[in-house]
Order: C-alpha cells, then structure tokens, then sequence
C-alpha cells in the first residue's frame, strides 16, 4: 500500500498548491471560496485515507473519510455550476445548494446502513447521492456546451475534470484490482487533474487587475441611468459613454470602465475604476468575470463598456453576445447598470445588439454638434475656429467632446480679448464678444444636456437644414465680414503658440532629459489628465506630485553628490512649474 | 537523421503506445465492457475513434488551437515578410467578411492562392482608418500611413471614415 498512499499524497501535496496558487493568484472571490471548498475536502479526504490506510490513524477516522467523500460530491457539483455560472449562480440555480442538505445526514446514517467506504457507489442510497451530484454536474457542463459560446471552450476542461473524478473514483476499481490495490476505496487520485482543470477554468475567467474596491452596501443615490438596466449608446465614437462614466462617479456611484485603452488598474477619488482589456483567448470570459466581481463588490454601480467593438473583434461576436446577457442578468440582479455604445460595430452586429430590445439611445457627435453652435455665430469660419482650438489642444476632431466645451470658451474669449488690444473699432470688437458670449452660452447649455435628452434627436446640427444654414453663413458673413476674419487669424496665431503641455515638457526635459517627457506623462496619468486638457490649475498639483516622486528616487541614490543633484533638481522644477501655473493663471 | 523521418518515427511510436494503451484497457475492463458485442462494437468503436481522432490531431500539432480556421491573403513579397516576421500587422475592412480572432489560427496564402505558412492572430483591435497610426502602418509593412491608405483603397475600395480590423499576427512554424 506504500505506493498508492504515497500517490494519494502526493496528490495532496498538487491539490494544496492549486488551493495556495487559486488562493492566491484568482480575483474572483466567489470562484475561490468555492474552489478552497472543495480542495479541502479533497485534502482532508485523502489525508484521513492515508492515515487510517498506514496505520497512523485509528480505523475510527474512516468515518472523517467517508464524510469528506460525500461532501466532495456535491462541493464539486457547486464549483462546476458556480465557473459556470460565476456570482449569479444562487439566484439563478438556488437548488444547486440543496445537495448540501443530506450530507450529514447521509454521513451520519452511513454505519447504521451499512455504507461503508468499500460499498460507496453500490446501488444504495448513499450512492445513489454521489452519482446524483456528479450527474447534475456533468449535465450542467453538457448544456453549457451546448448552448453557450462563451463557455463552450469551458466545459471541455470541466467536462474533462469529471470525467477524471468519475474514472478513478467508481470506475478504477478495475485497474486497482489487477494493480492489487483492493483497498482503495475512499481515494481517488485524480484530485489533482480535476481540480487543475476547475483551476484552469477558473484562470480563464479570471478578471482582469484592478484596484476592486471593498465590499459594501448598494449604492443608492440619484444616477442618470436607471439602475438594473442595460443601456445602449448608438454613437459614433464612444464620447458620451465615458461623459457619462465620468459624470456618474463623480456623484459618488461606483463606476468600472472596462477598455483596450485604459490604464489598467487605477482609480482616483472620484474617478471612475479603469480597468483593460488584454487581447486573449478569453477576453469576454474575463471581461464578464472583471464585471462580476466588481458588481459583487458595488452593487448599484455602473458598469461601461466603450469599446464593445474591440471585445467583439478580439473574442468573436458569439461570444461577446452571450457574455452580454449574462452581464445583463448579473447587473439586474445586483439593481447595478451596464452601458454599452456600437461604435465601430459591423451593421450585423448592430442589429443583433438591436435585437436584445435594450434602452437605446442614439446620441450625436458633440464635434459635430459643436461646430453646428458655432455655425450660428460664425457661420463658415466655424470649421477654421474649430481647427485652431483643436490644434492649440493638440485634439485630434474623434477626441473632441463636451469636456472640451470650458476650453474652447475660454480660448474663443481669449482670441477676442488679443483682438481687442490691437483693434482700432471698439465697437465691432463689442459685436465681436456678444457673439462669443452668444456661442458660449449656447455651447455651455448643449454640454449640460444628459444623454437621455439628447437621445430623443433635437440636436443642434438638426435643427437648421443645409439650406438655411448657408443663408444664415452668408448673411452674418455679409454684415461681419472683416472683423470675423480677424478673429478667426487671431484663434489661428493662438493655436500656433506653445501648449502649456510643451512649455511644462520643456521644464522636464531640460533637467531630467529624454527621461523627463516619460515621466511627466506618468505623473499626468495618475492625475487624470492629458496632454491636452492640462490647464493651468493642473501644474501646482503636477509640481508636488513630481516633487514627492522624485525625492522618492533621490532618497535611495547612494552618491551624496547625485542625490543633491537631483534634489536641486526637483526643487527648480517644481519651482519652474508653479511659475508656469502662476503665469496662465 | 532526416528531420521529416525522425517526427513520422515519433509519431509511429507514440501511436503504438496509445494502441496498447487501449489493448490493456479492454483486457482490465472485460467485465465492463460485457454489453454484448453490438452495443460493445458501436460504444466501443466510437469512444477508440475519438481517442484515435484526437491523438492525431495532436500528433499533428493541431491542439490545443484546433484546426486552422480562415485565411489571410497576401502578395507575394507581403507573404515573404510575413513569414520572415518583418511584418507583423494586417490592417482589414470589418463589414462583410469574417475577422480572425485572438488565438485563432489561419492559413497564410498568397494571392495566387497558395498556402505559404499557418498564422496565429494574437492580437486584434478595430479601428477607423483615419486613425490608424504611422507605427501600425510600418508593422504592416508601409513606409507610410498615406502608403497603406493607397494600398487599401485599390484592394478594398475603402475610405477614411471606414472600420478597419487590425490584426497582430505570428507565423506559427507549421508548413503546409
């Protein structure tokens, strides 16, 4: 029997590593407290096993073996269901959990039937049990095979798991015997294979790093979107989405943004949890874990998805389709909302996503819609002043959204206000500023409209035709004219002038060299902002930032001379930008 | 020894192994297997022919990625980049036809229609042409993003404002 204990021990010795590496390296709290279940059982099953069988046990922990056995059974019926069906699993199979029920009982009237570890499988009661369990599991991981493209990869590995239980468990009596090892009855050495196989499952839905915040109670405030639901931006560039996003979290609902895009893992008060998609096999098992553990965590929450077109293209849209209405039934479950936006979709893809009959919100770009506003002051000068203010921004016209709207006033206001200095006709430049004081409010009031609104189609592109637009172009162009070309000379001169991200670059390039751009990006990043939309208010908060940074790096060099180096060096920059802020300011 | 020669060798004596494998199953099983010998030549027959089918699938390498799905088409000089990894990118229309996705494997061919290598799609995004980037045009094997926009536009009638699929791609060592 040496051999078989030690093969049942080593064994152990697998399962605890998969229990420690699962333990350790899953996300998914659900999926570990389910998998540590079962792996213990395992443990103490082939532990009490070895014992009794080599006689450091006395025969009386048969009985710890053969309770370990049957709760293995329906442990193993739950982890199958819960990978397949992750945290919704008790709302969604509450039966699943009755297994549990007649375990002790089962356990406790084992000696009075007389099902002992030798007869565990017979034609009895207890047996009758064991392959009732592992049936329920099989035939879950069958049906998801069947009918879910997601899981269909899946269920091989669980199918393969159990069929590996199955074999050395009732059906390997028969190589044990021509082996010679009669008493192997309340083993079973593939533990091991199975559980490598629920693990594998389990990493492959495995959400992707984020900072998931700490389990709380549902967040109930007042939210734009309605919670429990499903909502679909139809826009051209996943703009409002992340307005949106950005809107929501900052009245305190806990959002998760999930993007190719994002900087995986941050967050910052009041900002939304970024967390990135990473092009694997598994993106939209991921994804669909990523969400489920952070709506677990943050029930009430929000949870955007902008880029559903690039999941789409990573995991195929079968995929993707079905990991969205699993998405959807978690999120109504957990009264926490999901959007999604079709952007970059395919046609077919667009109207399949139709077809989920989800709150649909077509919306306008805000560039457009920006321009359209602009039209009406400045009639065809509006692309030229738009192009400037993207060129001082160094905004490409997909990134230009409602966020931009502060900036582009202030710049419209500044161009008016260099115009002023030098202009000899007062009055014009009087007309001049009504008109911008005009745009602006027009432009301030479409950026405050919520999507709801704007989905119901009166956007301002819309509500003048292509005819009366150009009537309206030549007839401000007509009694304008030499005062709007001045203006619009002005935005150009100011586009062409240094951003504020090149002068602070220039700051830390000039001590740090190529590393400076790097790590001026870096600190950007963790501030929230971009190079486009640093502002002047930004660079007290970037120089302290930097200043703390690099007195961390200062303070582990070893050289006296180098580390007074860079300490001159952080404080000259940091005194630099706060002149920069103090200069815009 | 002839590198061909030494793979069939290895892949003969892994089959006789398996082929043992199943003798001494059917040994060690009798009693199970006593289901009479219709119901033992059908069950029977079928469960040796999965076992055999999936050991040839992976003898011939075709696990655990499956079989090559799809194909992706190239010139000539592109398909010999490809192969020599100097290309590593595919930039593709997305509407009307069907994008590889990560982890799938296609047949590389040229535009004459012969099967040059086995590619492995390990990366995919979709993106408006107009915002594809310089460097995304110089993996693909452009010296400029003007160059692949023109390139494209004779190949797939396409425009600025179109999506695009871009593809990261490896060659995957098997040769047709």
């Amino acid at each position: 029997m040496i051999l078989y204990s030690s093969l049942i021990l080593l064994g152990i010795v697998a399962d605890a590593w998969l229990l420690t590496l699962v333990a350790l390296r899953i996300r998914r709290f659900w999926t570990k407290a389910t998998f540590a279940a079962l792996a213990l059982s395992f443990i103490i099953m082939g532990g009490s096993y070895v014992g009794t069988a080599e006689g450091f046990l006395p025969a009386s922990w048969e009985g710890v073996t053969l309770g370990a056995l049957v709760l293995a059974h329906p442990l193993t019926a739950i982890l199958v269901l819960s990978l397949i069906h992750g945290e919704v699993l008790p709302r969604r199979r509450p039966l699943i959990f009755l297994l549990l029920v007649p375990v002790p009982f089962l356990a406790a009237l084992a000696p009075v039937g007389g099902w002992s570890l030798n007869v565990v499988y017979a034609a009895n009661p207890l047996g009758g049990f064991l392959v009732l369990s592992m049936a329920i599991a099989l035939a879950e991981t069958i049906y998801a095979r069947i009918t879910s493209p997601l899981m269909a990869a899946e269920s091989f590995w669980l199918s393969a798991g159990l069929v590996a239980l199955l074999v050395a468990g009732p059906i390997y009596g028969y190589e044990l015997q021509a082996l010679s090892f009669p008493d192997s009855a309340g083993s079973n050495v593939a533990t091991p294979i199975a559980l490598g196989a629920f693990a594998l499952v389990a990493f492959h839905g495995n959400p992707f790093p984020a900072a998931y915040p700490v389990a709380r109670r549902r967040w109930r405030g007042e939210g734009a979107l309605g919670d429990g639901l499903t909502f679909v931006f139809d826009e051209t560039r996943p703009k409002y989405a992340g307005v949106i996003a950005r809107s929501e979290a900052g009245r305190g609902r806990p959002v998760l943004i999930l993007s190719r895009t994002s900087s995986a893992g941050t967050r910052t008060g009041g900002r939304p949890l970024e967390a990135a998609l990473e092009p694997t096999r598994y993106a939209a098992l991921r994804t669909l874990g990523t969400a489920s553990e952070f709506v677990t965590r943050a029930p009430g929450s929000l949870v955007a998805i902008p880029e559903l077109a690039d999941l789409s293209a990573i995991a195929g849209w079968a995929r993707t389709r079905d990991m969205l209405l699993r998405m959807r039934v978690l999120c109504r479950l957990a009264g926490s909302s999901l959007l999604l936006t079709t952007s970059r979709l395919t046609e077919a893809e667009r109207e399949d996503l139709r077809g989920l009959k989800m709150p649909w919100w077509p919306l306008p770009d805000p560039a457009d819609e920006i321009e359209a506003i602009l039209a009406r002051s400045f009639g065809t000068g509006a692309g030229r002043l738009l192009e400037s203010f993207e060129r001082a921004q160094h905004l490409a016209r997909g990134q230009l959204t409602t966020a931009h709207v502060e900036a582009l006033t202030a710049f419209l206001e500044q161009a008016v206000g260099e115009l002023a200095v030098g202009a000899g006709d007062a009055k014009a430049v009087q007309g001049l500023r009504d008109q911008v004081s005009l745009a602006s409010q027009a432009l301030r009031a479409y950026a405050a409209r919520n999507p709801a609104d704007l989905s119901r189609g009166d956007w301002p592109s819309k509500e003048s035709g292509p005819a009366d637009r150009e009537f309206l172009v030549r007839a401000a162009d007509y009694w304008k004219g030499k005062e709007m070309e001045e203006l619009f000379t002005t935005a150009q001169a100011l586009s062409s002038r240094e951003s504020l991200y090149d002068r602070a670059k220039a700051v830390f390039t000039e001590h740090l060299g190529d590393a400076g751009e790097s790590l001026l990006r870096t600190e950007l990043t963790k501030l929230g902002r971009t190079p486009a939309d640093l502002g002047p208010a930004d660079l007290s908060r970037l120089a302290d930032r930097a200043a703390v940074d690099l007195a961390v790096m200062a303070d582990v060099v070893d050289v006296p001379q180098e580390r007074d180096r860079i300490a001159a060096a952080v404080e000259s920059i940091r005194r630099r930008l706060a002149t920069l802020g103090g200069d815009d300011l | 020894m002839d590198r061909r020669i030494l793979q069939s060798l290895v892949r003969s004596v892994l089959l006789f192994l398996l082929s043992i494998v199943l003798v001494a199953g059917f040994y060690f099983h009798s009693a199970f297997y006593s289901v009479g010998l219709y119901p033992l030549l059908l069950i029977g027959g079928f469960v040796t022919f999965l076992v055999i089918l999936g050991a040839r699938l992976i003898l011939l390498g075709e696990l655990p990625r499956g079989r090559p799905s799809g194909e992706l088409t190239f010139g000539l000089e592109e398909g010999d980049r490809v192969q020599r990894q100097i290309v590593s990118l595919v930039v593709l229309p997305v509407e009307g036809r069907d994008v590889p996705v990560v982890g799938q494997a296609v047949r590389g061919r040229y535009e004459t229609g012969i099967e040059f290598g086995r590619l492995l799609v390990v990366d995919v995004g979709r993106k408006f042409l107009s915002e594809i980037t310089e460097e995304e045009a110089k993996r693909a094997g452009y010296r400029t993003v003007e160059e692949l926009r023109a390139a494209g536009a004779v190949r797939f009638r396409w425009r600025p404002d179109d999506v695009v699929a871009v593809l990261g791609i490896r060659p995957l060592g098997v040769r047709a």
